[in-house]
């Protein structure tokens, strides 16, 4: 009996002990978390994703590349993040937030009690010292500019510890969505470096994993040069499931570095990770092929954001010394020749070919995978070589014996598409074109070029004549695609450096994307946004060729894989996922 | 031993007479696309079906199926020999369009399957051969030249010519060259036809390659000028120009033929590793590099092994050129002692 | 010694020479690091010449040469722009994980090749004197790259061996012996295809020169004073047929750093081939002219190793021996 009870204390200590090594934390008093009321899952284990390179910095603020970012954002959080699988804006590190009548004032609600990964607590001076960072010239971020509206800088003032006030010089439209990919920094980590200049080399690759603290779901533990970057779960995670339990389920999250796309897959199915971000749909169709054996969790998410397009150069080129490309920009600015050509594409063939039936046409710059913003009234002509016919014919171009195109002065038709030599599906799309031209007597050459010479000329030089490239995937908003479509955009790739719009579509274009931008209400702003994608369809600066679907892979043990077609594809709800047990995997098989 | 010399270069001529005539051998254009049957496997050739035994072959169409491409047995196409289709320009003078074989329309005989556009790789493959052995032994041409040039230069004048032209040598030798045309590739100009493409791309090869038969010539100038013959016929007031080309030459002759044999496979395989990162002859020219370079894809490479069709043709190539080096190698060797 | 003088000298400007072409050709080529940035609508111009600003990137070329060649006689390589790290740790992690490749491959490409090249060399005319041949010379002439690609995709499909990087995953639970044994397996493949290309070269040189050592007089004179062939071959032949083989263990010093490109951007093997390669892609200008140089002294020591070693073992120093097919 006695021998019991002596027994009793240390085997009680001893549960507990396991206990709370596997249970996670308890949430305390006083924090006042996110609440996930569909969400359930184990926690424990670890998860292995394969990356294409190794990320460039652990500094959030300067992180540009999608690796570095891939790994920031698990890192960090955001005052307000957009939920990858619905599309719409969530209370994050803000549990609330007012918006003035007119729409310029935002103010937010901060959460209480909440904590960085290294313990220390969060609240507004964190949230100053960030903003204050992403605005300083001086540290030269990308986002710096997402927070410049008309040329005036946003401002940000503390109502008090937990509220923050932020003032848009104007009103815009779906402000809130800026807030996501602004992580908020520890300003007690890092407001030295500011303070003396060197911000910039801040959070290097090499700093101490005890150096940085975010507010994300994990921290980083561990960093291999050229091998791996081990992150462990965040014990101050302010998000819990439905039961109560503080979010991660998992223990570690480990990015593996794997290199192209093929060895990533070679891993993948050599179990060696457990997710692939995005697959090209060879990769995709192999990987099915091996199903039965795997049991992947395959998903083909439907047509992406992106947009590939072929761009004639349209240039002012009257101080350049581009004589041979000057000359054929009398055609380029037809608009009949650019509608003959848009005929003339073969848009199934390059879905079918290039994306392996798993891409969809595009017509305009809004795919059907933007379900939010999509118009689906415009028209999706078939490939018609006599309606390009036509449309050569009434621009004045004939055949001349050989079965050359030859324009009105008799010059024929013969130019180059440039592209990107490491994007295989834009070179083959441009093959493609190049035989769908050939039939109408075009004599087109493809130029396959390094990827930096391709923006060097498309973006600074203006020497070429067409190229093929792709745009959008971000977000699905029509803000960001300001740049784009407004006449004087640093994006306006078919004519840059414009004055004033040069025609009077590119005004209304003008006009209406300022509108939207105000626009408050999502009805009336999709009219006007509607009335931009009529617009560009039918004036064709870009012609518009297909985008693929999005394609993820994930080994049968990963519960809660939701991916989605915004970027992080298969990593935007890390927090949530979790390993399977091994009875879960095969009920799920 | 003579036997098996001419055995060799009688191969030769017929690798380059197929080569040669590939307009004529292929069935059809390497850039004519079919985009209904991209990746098919090679089409087999049937004699006999439920009527019986047919002496003219004939192949089934291939439709795809649930599981792949399938050979659609509803109808058939005859083989037929010296038939008309496409036109092209035999020998690059005739405008013609007689092919050697051929099936009717809208049938498509593809020997050794399609690519990812439906293309003939079996014409792609001959086509491209053209490409790639010119490239190849114009190449070698360029590169043996130059080098020639330098190191008789080199081993006749000696001292500071020998010196720095070796010193050139080893500069050629030090570099990396794979980085430099990586990042140089960017800035040629845009209005290259394919024809440019081709010297430039042999133009490159050739330098980079002219650094080891200009050491070796060298060497051997040394040795000879040495020679009484030499010296007797410089006593007797012959010119260096004279001596270079009546002494020296005919010595360096035999090596450079044994070089010759040795580089143009050599060279050949430089033009795939070219095309292979994209800085060769470009789409839709086919040359064995650039079909090789669809095979980088992991996806492609384990599902369409019959794209490897170009390896097995620079086998070929590559055994006949180093039998006839070796051999030529062994001939020399006998002449020299 | 004035000889090695002059070979010293003469290596320190073609280092120069190397850097200089460097500098020309990587700026030769255009767009720079940040030209990415271009393509994200949501950033400005602006932002992106302030970045290039930042990083020296507007300077003009000569300057930045002299700065660049001032900071390497401080041992200081330049900064990375993608890692925003320096240069030279940078390329040291990646040149280990390359010199274990290439020293693998080197290594047992010479203990295979020479007894190889010399026993088919003393006995002429053999089957295996002409499949091996045949064998080298195909070798040569297909591409590295079919050589990889193939090789690659038998060990893939057949699960033969773990591809691609140094590790697994959790390589770090495993036990010293199981890491060792892990990081060997994935060395194999790429490892493979380089002894398979260098071996074909050193094999038929080897080969070669003892055929012709074994054709000299001297060497028929010794036998028939009636030396016994062990001897004959240790003490007469391979002294002569030697100086060729060093020339070209020169050569595959040289190439340590280089010569592995390929191989690793094939197989996944964390070198410095893909860094350098990514580098001269994204136009990181100091790493890529940092591991250009690194290769390019391997290059050059090679080179002087190999003619040091000539002039220690060969008075004749005769260069042409060396290239002889």
């Amino acid at each position: 009996m006695k021998v019991i009870t002596r027994l009793a204390l240390p085997v009680c200590l001893l549960a507990a002990a396991c206990f709370a090594a596997t249970a996670p934390d308890k949430p305390q008093p006083g924090e006042e978390l996110a609440l996930a009321a569909d969400l359930s899952g184990h926690s424990g284990g670890h998860l292995t994703i394969g990356g294409r390179a190794e990320p460039k910095t652990f500094n959030p603020v300067i992180a540009n590349d999608v690796v570095s970012r891939e790994v920031t954002g698990r890192l960090m959080a955001d005052l307000i993040e957009i939920n990858r699988s619905s599309q719409q804006t969530e209370p994050a590190l803000a549990k609330s937030w007012k918006v003035s009548p007119d729409g310029r004032v935002f103010t937010l609600q901060l959460r209480k009690g909440i904590r960085f990964s290294d313990g220390h607590p969060f609240d507004a001076d964190d949230v100053l010292f960030s903003f204050a960072v992403y605005m300083d010239e001086k540290v030269d971020s990308p986002q710096r500019d997402l927070l410049i509206i008309d040329g005036k800088p946003i401002t940000v003032t503390k109502v008090d510890q937990f509220t923050v006030r932020f003032t848009l010089p104007r009103p815009y439209a779906a402000a809130e969505r800026l807030f996501d990919g602004l992580a908020m920094l520890p300003k007690h980590l890092l407001e030295e470096a500011y303070r003396d200049g060197k911000f910039v080399e801040a959070w290097t690759l090499n700093t101490t994993p005890q150096d940085i603290a975010g507010l994300g779901p994990f921290r980083l533990k561990q960093y291999v040069p050229g091998q791996k970057i081990v992150l462990e779960r965040n014990p101050y995670y302010w998000k819990v499931d439905r039961n109560h339990d503080r979010l991660p389920y998992l223990d570690e999250l480990v990015f593996l570095f794997v290199g192209t796309e093929d060895a990533q897959v070679m891993r993948f199915e050599a179990g060696e990770t457990d997710m692939i971000s995005r697959l090209s749909s060879e990769n995709y169709n192999l990987i099915a092929r091996d199903h039965q054996r795997s049991h992947a969790q395959l998903t083909d998410l439907g047509p992406s954001l992106e947009y590939n397009f072929l761009v004639f150069n349209q240039n002012d080129l009257s101080s350049k010394k581009l004589d041979t490309v000057a000359q054929k920009q009398k055609w380029f600015r037809d608009l009949k020749f650019r509608q003959a050509v848009s005929a003339a594409v073969d848009r199934d063939s390059i879905v079918r070919l290039v994306y392996g039936t798993r891409g969809a046409a595009l017509w305009g710059n809004v795919g059907p995978g933007n379900k939010y913003w999509v118009n689906s009234a415009l028209p999706h002509p078939q490939r018609s070589l006599d309606t390009s016919k036509q449309f050569l014919k009434a621009a004045g171009f004939s055949c001349n014996r050989a079965g050359q195109l030859v324009d009105p002065s008799g010059q024929t038709v013969e130019f180059s598409i440039i592209t990107s030599s490491s994007n295989t599906q834009r070179m083959k799309m441009a093959t493609l074109l190049q035989d769908d031209l050939s039939q109408l007597g075009m004599q087109v050459h493809v130029v396959p070029l390094e990827f930096r010479a391709l923006i060097d000329r498309v973006f600074q030089s203006f020497d070429y004549e067409a190229a093929i490239m792709g745009l959008g995937g971000g977000d699905a908003d029509p803000n960001p695609e300001m740049n784009v479509w407004t006449s004087s955009g640093t994006s306006h790739l078919w004519h840059l450096n414009e004055t004033e719009p040069d025609s009077p579509w590119e005004r209304e274009v003008d006009q209406l994307m300022q509108q939207q931008m105000v626009t408050l209400d999502y009805a009336k702003r999709k009219k006007v946004y509607d009335r931009v994608q009529q617009l560009v369809a039918e004036h064709l600066p870009f012609i518009f060729l297909a985008t693929p679907n999005i394609l993820t892979a994930a080994h049968p043990r990963v519960g809660n894989f939701h991916p989605a077609i915004l970027d992080p594809y298969t990593l935007w709800n890390a927090d949530e996922l979790y390993v399977r047990t091994a009875t879960e995997t095969a009920g799920a098989r | 031993m003579r036997r098996r010399t001419v055995a060799l270069i009688a191969m030769l001529i017929a690798l380059h007479l197929a080569l040669l005539f590939a307009g004529f051998i292929a069935p059809y254009d390497s850039t004519a696309q079919n985009r209904q049957i991209p990746y098919a496997p090679p089409t087999r050739l049937h004699f006999h079906d439920d009527a019986g035994w047919h002496p003219r072959p004939f192949i089934y169409p291939m439709t795809v199926g649930p599981d792949g491409y399938v050979e659609d047995k509803n109808r058939s196409f005859s083989l037929y020999f010296l038939v008309r289709g496409s036109s092209y320009k035999l020998l690059g003078l005739f405008q013609t369009n007689w092919h050697l074989f051929g099936v009717d329309d809208p049938g498509r005989i593809a020997l050794l399957g399609t690519d990812g556009f439906g293309r003939d790789e079996f014409s792609r493959v001959l086509l491209g051969g053209q490409i790639s052995v010119a490239a190849g032994i114009a190449a070698t041409l360029i590169a043996l030249l130059v080098g020639t040039v330098t190191g008789v230069l080199a081993g006749f004048y000696g001292r500071w010519v020998d010196e720095s032209l070796m010193a050139g040598t080893e500069l050629f030798l030090s570099l990396p060259w794979l980085y430099f045309l990586l990042g140089v590739r960017a800035f040629l100009p845009l209005h290259l036809s394919p024809v440019a493409t081709f010297f430039l791309l042999t133009g490159v090869i050739g330098l980079i390659g002219w650094a080891r038969p200009a050491r070796l010539v060298r060497g051997i100038v040394l040795s000879v000028r040495t020679r009484n013959s030499v010296l007797a016929a410089r006593g007797f007031g012959g010119s260096d120009f004279y001596l270079m080309c009546r002494h020296i030459l005919p010595e360096v002759f035999g090596v450079l033929l044994t070089q010759a044999a040795l580089l143009i496979p050599r060279y050949i395989a430089a033009e795939v590793t070219l095309s292979f990162f994209g800085l060769g002859v470009n789409e839709p020219v086919s040359s064995w590099g650039n079909m090789l370079s669809v095979l980088q894809q992991y996806s492609v490479l384990v599902s369409y092994g019959w794209l490897l069709a170009p390896v097995a043709a620079l086998f070929v190539t590559s055994v006949i050129y180093a039998l006839l080096a070796d051999t030529l190698h062994s001939r020399l060797e006998f002449l020299s002692t | 010694m004035n000889y090695f003088g002059r070979r010293l000298v003469r290596a320190l400007l073609l280092l120069a020479g190397v850097s200089v072409l460097c500098f020309l050709f990587t700026e030769m080529a255009p767009g720079s690091f940040f030209d990415e940035m271009r393509l994200n609508p949501q950033i400005s111009p602006e932002t992106i010449a302030a970045l290039r600003s930042h990083y020296g990137l507007d300077q003009p070329l000569p300057v930045r040469y002299l700065r660049w060649v001032k900071s390497v006689a401080r041992a200081d390589l330049g900064y990375s722009i993608a890692y925003n790290t320096p240069v030279a740790p940078l390329l040291w992690e990646r040149a280990k994980n390359t010199l274990l490749l290439t020293g693998v491959g080197m290594g047992v490409t010479w203990l295979v090749s020479v007894p190889l090249g010399v026993w088919i060399g003393t006995r002429r005319d053999r089957l295996l004197d002409k499949v091996v041949s045949l064998g080298s010379s195909l070798f040569i002439s297909i591409p590295e790259v079919v050589i990889g690609l193939a090789l690659l995709a038998i060990v893939v499909h057949w699960r033969i061996l773990p591809v691609g990087g140094m590790h697994s995953a959790d390589s770090d639970s495993l036990s010293n012996w199981l890491r060792l044994k892990d990081t060997f397996q994935r060395l194999l493949l790429p490892a493979t295809v380089l002894v398979l290309v260098e071996s074909c070269v050193i094999v038929r040189h080897v080969r070669a020169s003892v055929i012709e050592a074994l054709q000299l007089p001297s060497i028929e004179a010794a036998r028939a004073f009636g030396i016994s062939n062990a001897r004959l071959l240790f003490r007469h032949v391979l002294p002569v047929a030697a100086s060729p083989a060093i020339s070209l263990f020169g050569f595959s010093l040289a190439g340590l750093i280089s010569g592995s490109l390929l191989v690793e951007v094939i197989c996944g093997w964390p070198g410095l081939g893909p860094l350098i390669l990514e580098a001269t892609l994204s136009r990181d200008f100091y790493l890529v002219i940092g591991g250009i140089m690194l290769s390019g002294l391997f290059m050059v020591a090679g080179n002087l190793i190999a003619d040091v070693m000539l002039l220690a073992t060969d008075p004749r120093i005769r260069v042409e021996a060396a290239d002889a097919p």
